[in-house]
């Protein structure tokens, strides 16, 4: 019989700790879907009980990306996010959920990737929390460019094609300078999302094609741009951002969705207060 | 209440927050009627719950494409029938008394429950 569990990458930096992160995710892994988790993580000297396998990996990056906690507050930190396309090799699990640590699991859709045909399984769409048309920025890579997957939510199982998918994007991750002037990407720094839409891309023959299939349920987010206030069990509350005013806010509340909480200050904050 | 919450109190429009609710559980009802069969997954809806059914009046088992135009074969389409029945209607269920309760919510506190 096939192993399975869930994957995540957490790698501290000066302000976020994305291992608390983990670790909340890994107890609602628990509750919700009855899985085992695994971390990916260069702080190894902190308890990390909860969870089912520790990789510890080295890690030494210059990325810095520019984090918001709401409309108002920014800080420009250093960004750990390379590795993910090291997910095939290091992960214990025949069938792996990979996700990133500021999910927040809220029912037991995915689950379901595990009884799927498909072998790999990816998230094209995500659905916005604020109400407006879609940053192109989430659809492709450029103006012109190919589709956008989210690297955030992954399922993949140990076939001989997905080997070979992780293989070229570890190539990609090597060879990211030229792979941003290939595919007309504006921003230099790396990042995952688009290193799996540039994989999948490729390994369909450079056009739309069958690789990739859809995670079951949906995906919904808030950039880091609005707030997370609250999680009651699978109820969120949220304080979304105003696009046209950023003195404004709105209200949302969510119940049994899945949310990819970018802020991951609140987020955080909201750890704090369970 | 911290202050960041009554400022946004304070700001927030009615309709656009009722709007944005609204939305919200119209995606989550559409993400319920889901269901997930022998390796397929199918969007329950009025067409697959009619023509299952007219299926049934004829044989009791079946090949149905799934949303992934993938042919699955059902053994026991009387189960199958009644489980899709079952997730369209709870899940229409649950939108209809979700939708109500934002009906009956004339203020932004009612509306996120606050």
């Amino acid at each position: 019989m096939s192993s399975k569990g869930i994957l995540l990458f957490a790698r501290n930096n000066t302000e976020i700790d994305y291992i608390k992160q983990a670790k909340f995710l890994a107890q609602r892994a628990k509750e919700y879907l009855d899985l085992p988790v695994s971390i990916v993580t260069d702080t190894a000297n902190t308890d990390l009980d909860g969870f089912d396998k520790v990789i510890t990996v080295s890690s030494d990056e210059n990325n810095v990306k520019s984090f918001y906690d709401g409309q108002n507050y920014k800080s420009n930190i250093q960004w750990k996010n390379s590795l993910r396309t090291q997910a095939y090799n290091l992960t214990p699990y025949d069938e792996t959920l990979l996700l990133d640590t500021d999910i927040v699991i809220c029912n037991s859709n995915f689950a379901e990737c595990f009884d799927n045909f498909e072998d790999f399984q990816i998230y094209k769409n995500s659905i916005d929390l604020v109400d407006r048309e879609t940053d192109l920025e989430f659809l492709r890579l450029a103006d012109s460019g190919i589709d956008f997957y989210w690297a955030t939510c992954v399922f993949f199982r140990k076939t001989a094609v997905n080997k070979l998918f992780f293989d070229l994007l570890i190539h990609i991750e090597q060879n990211w300078d030229h792979y941003v002037k290939a595919y007309g990407i504006l921003t230099s720094n790396f990042r995952n999302d688009y290193v799996f839409s540039i994989g999948i891309h490729i390994i369909n023959g450079f056009k739309p094609g069958s690789f990739a299939k859809s995670l079951p349920g949906k995906l919904y987010h808030i950039t880091d741009k609005s707030v997370l206030k609250e999680i009651k069990n699978e109820e969120l509350l949220l304080l979304l951002e105003d696009p046209t005013d950023t003195q404004n806010n709105t209200l949302l509340r969510t119940k049994g969705i899945n949310v990819h909480a970018m802020n991951k200050f609140s987020l955080n904050r909201c750890i704090d207060e369970q | 209440m911290d202050s960041s919450l009554e400022k946004a109190l304070k700001f927030s429009n009615y309709m656009a927050t009722l709007d944005n609710q609204k939305r919200i559980i119209l995606e989550k009802f559409q993400e319920q009627t889901v269901y997930y069969f022998n390796g397929g997954q199918f969007t329950v809806d009025l067409t697959l719950l009619s023509y299952v059914n007219i299926l049934l009046s004829s044989t009791s088992t079946g090949v149905l494409l799934d949303d992934k135009k993938i042919p699955i074969l059902v053994t026991d389409l009387a189960k199958f029938y009644q489980d899709i029945f079952d997730t369209y209607h709870n899940s229409l269920t649950n939108y209809y008394n979700e939708y109500e309760q934002l009906k009956k919510s004339r203020t932004v506190e009612k509306l996120v429950e606050l």
